[in-house]
């Protein structure tokens, strides 16, 4: 697709000023940026996510370096985990020695991912980001210790950032990424996620940034044989906030779980877009997205599953649920299945509808105002899609974050 | 005591009660027959104060107190209790959770001290016990999954637990076999008090059958045809529809 002529922004003019004399691969990264533009909303796949309009008021100038961040969330800081920080794009690990079994750094950048050439925004990453944080663990080690990775944005102005983490051989890891701060900029974060054979991640991400932020994040997984890759997302929405979820099967009897709440109020965007491409045989794939929207918020999922030809005996489904709180209240899904192999079984289903109104009645006959029964029955809506979440410490914050929202909307 | 005085509601613009009047007192248990259409359903939802069912003229008072203008869920917390004619189920709602929530809420409504969880634990069990619903359906979300049967009995629970001062029960016969009526008649038996006691809870049994009159003896039984009571009697009035149906009620109405 093509776009037509138009001024650069200040965000693309000071962008391009940063891209002067870049090494060949980003060189070439940001020149694919610069073909594309922003995604907008006569762009496939962004049609709910304008990043062009929404990055109109964002401060063209990177955001502020040397920010202090503050204290992990109480009940996180309680799991003892491995605190890794990206404070306005910097990159931020303890300088003590590592727990067994883990390493982390930071790394040089990657210059590729699978869709670099179609994707502007993984391009524009790609051209800005130098360094990234590096975690792998090792072969057949079981690191049962959580690691958070967060993502603190202050104040305005852009910032990018990488991560590559790498499982090893069997390797199993439980981490948790938090995208905080109040800022009102333009953060972008791109994940490589490596599980190798027999590997287990358990990935789980909180999204609760102020309302005025531009978040997008992409997390590619390479899954290899008989890996899982377990995924719990909770989105609280911003401005915009798009997280995608890149699982690629490189071969057979793996397995992913990928489950996703948004929970919306006022005028928040949340998008949860997502590419299971399955090229290894044998391998399962349930996803579970709901959305629950009030006021003028925007939820949007994309969920496709590609089943290439090799992918035989494919178990794959996908269901996208929303409860819309009121009449400005916006969902749109778009599930795809594009297969390509015969003897597989797939489905996908999704659903919009309003709370119900003859259990509303049911429950207040029994004593329960009308706000405690509405609360319920959301939290009943949203309750069950978290059900996967193994850690209960973790399956706890996630629950409190709900509850919390429930009792602010 | 339940007091109906020439009740009127509309439901999408027709006129389903038209001038209904009926006094049930404390302790004493009402059951009323008629055909289907005849707003039996309507009377129900309309003392019960559910949305769309609001009276157009008319007054209910519960032990004097006119409840029409309130909530539902005051209402409730006053001590009226419907059993539905077709529960509800509500997934993702643990079934446990919601009572304890709902007795609790009417509690602090009518300002008195809620019951800890391991007491609810306590009296919710004794009362499973009573109405035939084992521990493991208390387990899941509420009523999913449950047979008609099983969704009556768990309005009977309910009921039980909350011990309301007056209690319309909707066709909660309808589905049941003989064992159950007979525990649907042991729940009302074990909460129906003295008659002429002030604070003995009433009963207002809403059913198409005699046989559950036979579990529950009521005092009073009224015939609802075309939104009106059109005639009231003892005991015998039910043996007597029964065996000659309505039709000459549905005529003089």
């Amino acid at each position: 697709m093509t776009n037509a002529p138009k001024a650069a922004t200040g965000l693309e003019t000071a962008l391009a000023a940063r891209a002067q004399s870049l090494p060949p691969v980003r060189a070439l990264a940001f020149e694919t940026f610069q073909r594309l533009g922003f995604p907008h909303r006569r762009v496939e796949g962004w049609r709910w996510t304008d990043f062009r309009a929404a990055l109109q008021d964002i401060a063209p100038a990177p955001a502020p370096l040397h920010e202090i961040a503050p204290p992990l969330a109480g009940d996180l800081a309680g799991l003892k985990p491995v605190e890794l920080r990206i404070v306005n794009g910097r990159i931020d690990v303890p300088a003590n020695a590592f727990p067994k079994g883990v390493q982390y750094g930071i790394v040089d950048a990657v210059g590729t991912i699978p869709d670099l050439e179609t994707h502007a925004l993984a391009a524009l990453n790609v051209a800005m980001s130098k360094k990234a944080l590096g975690v792998e663990i090792g072969a057949g080690v079981d690191f049962a210790q959580p690691i958070v990775i967060r993502h603190i944005n202050t104040g305005a102005g852009f910032s990018f950032a990488q991560s590559l983490m790498r499982l090893c051989e069997g390797a199993s890891a439980t981490i948790i990424e938090t995208f905080e701060g109040e800022g009102a900029g333009f953060y972008s974060h791109l994940f490589h996620l490596v599980l190798k054979e027999g590997a287990s991640l358990h990935r789980h991400v909180i999204h609760e940034t102020g309302a005025g932020a531009v978040v997008q994040s992409i997390c590619a997984a390479k899954v290899e044989g008989g890996a899982a890759f377990n995924q719990a997302s909770l989105s609280l929405g911003a401005r915009l906030a798009r997280h995608e979820t890149h699982v690629h099967y490189v071969a057979g009897g793996a397995k992913a779980e990928i489950a996703s709440a948004a929970l919306l109020a006022g005028e928040r965007h949340s998008d949860f877009t997502s590419e299971v491409l399955h090229i290894g045989d044998a391998c399962t794939t349930r996803q579970r997205h709901k959305g629950v929207v009030k006021d003028k918020g925007r939820n949007v999922f994309q969920g496709k599953f590609r089943v290439m030809k090799s992918a035989q005996k494919t178990d794959a489904r996908m269901n996208a649920d929303a409860l819309l709180l009121s009449e400005t209240a916006e969902t749109d899904h778009k599930p795809e299945l594009e297969i390509y192999a015969d003897d597989v079984q797939c489905a996908h289903g999704s659903t919009a509808g309003a709370l119900d109104a003859e259990a509303i009645f049911y429950m207040r006959q029994r004593g329960l105002t009308d706000e405690a029964a509405r609360a319920l029955l959301i939290e009943a809506f949203v309750g069950g899609v978290f059900d996967q979440i193994a850690h209960p410490g973790i399956a706890q914050a996630f629950h409190t974050r709900i509850v919390r929202w429930l009792e602010d909307a | 005591m339940l007091k109906i005085d020439n009740l009127h509601v509309s439901v999408g613009g027709h006129e389903i009660l038209k001038g209904l009047t009926l006094a049930v007192p404390a302790g004493e248990v009402h059951a009323i027959m008629g055909p289907n259409g005849s707003g039996k359903s309507t009377l129900s939802y309309a003392v019960a104060g559910r949305e769309n069912y609001e009276a157009s003229e008319g007054s209910v008072t519960l032990n004097g107190e006119n409840i029409l203008g309130l909530d539902p869920n005051e209402r409730a917390a006053k001590g009226l209790f419907l059993s539905f004619q077709h529960p509800m189920e509500i997934p993702g709602v643990a079934t446990m959770n919601f009572i304890r929530t709902a007795l609790n809420a009417q509690k602090r409504a009518r300002g008195e001290a809620e019951v800890s969880a391991a007491d609810f634990l306590k009296l919710i069990r004794a009362k499973a016990k009573i109405v035939g619903l084992s521990d493991e359906k208390l387990k899941r979300p509420f009523n999913v999954g449950f047979s008609g049967g099983e969704k009556k009995r768990m309005e009977m629970l309910q009921m039980a637990i909350l011990e309301p001062a007056f209690a319309i029960m909707d066709e909660t016969d309808s589905g049941l076999d003989i064992d159950a009526l007979k525990m649907v008649g042991d729940v009302v038996n074990s909460l129906r008090g003295q008659k002429g006691n002030k604070k003995a809870p009433g009963f207002l049994v809403i059913t198409h059958y005699q046989r559950l009159l036979d579990y529950i003896k009521p005092d009073r039984v009224h015939v609802l045809a075309a939104g009106r009571i059109v005639k009231s009697g003892g005991p015998e009035l039910a043996t007597e529809l029964e065996k000659s149906g309505y039709d000459k009620f549905v005529e003089a109405a």
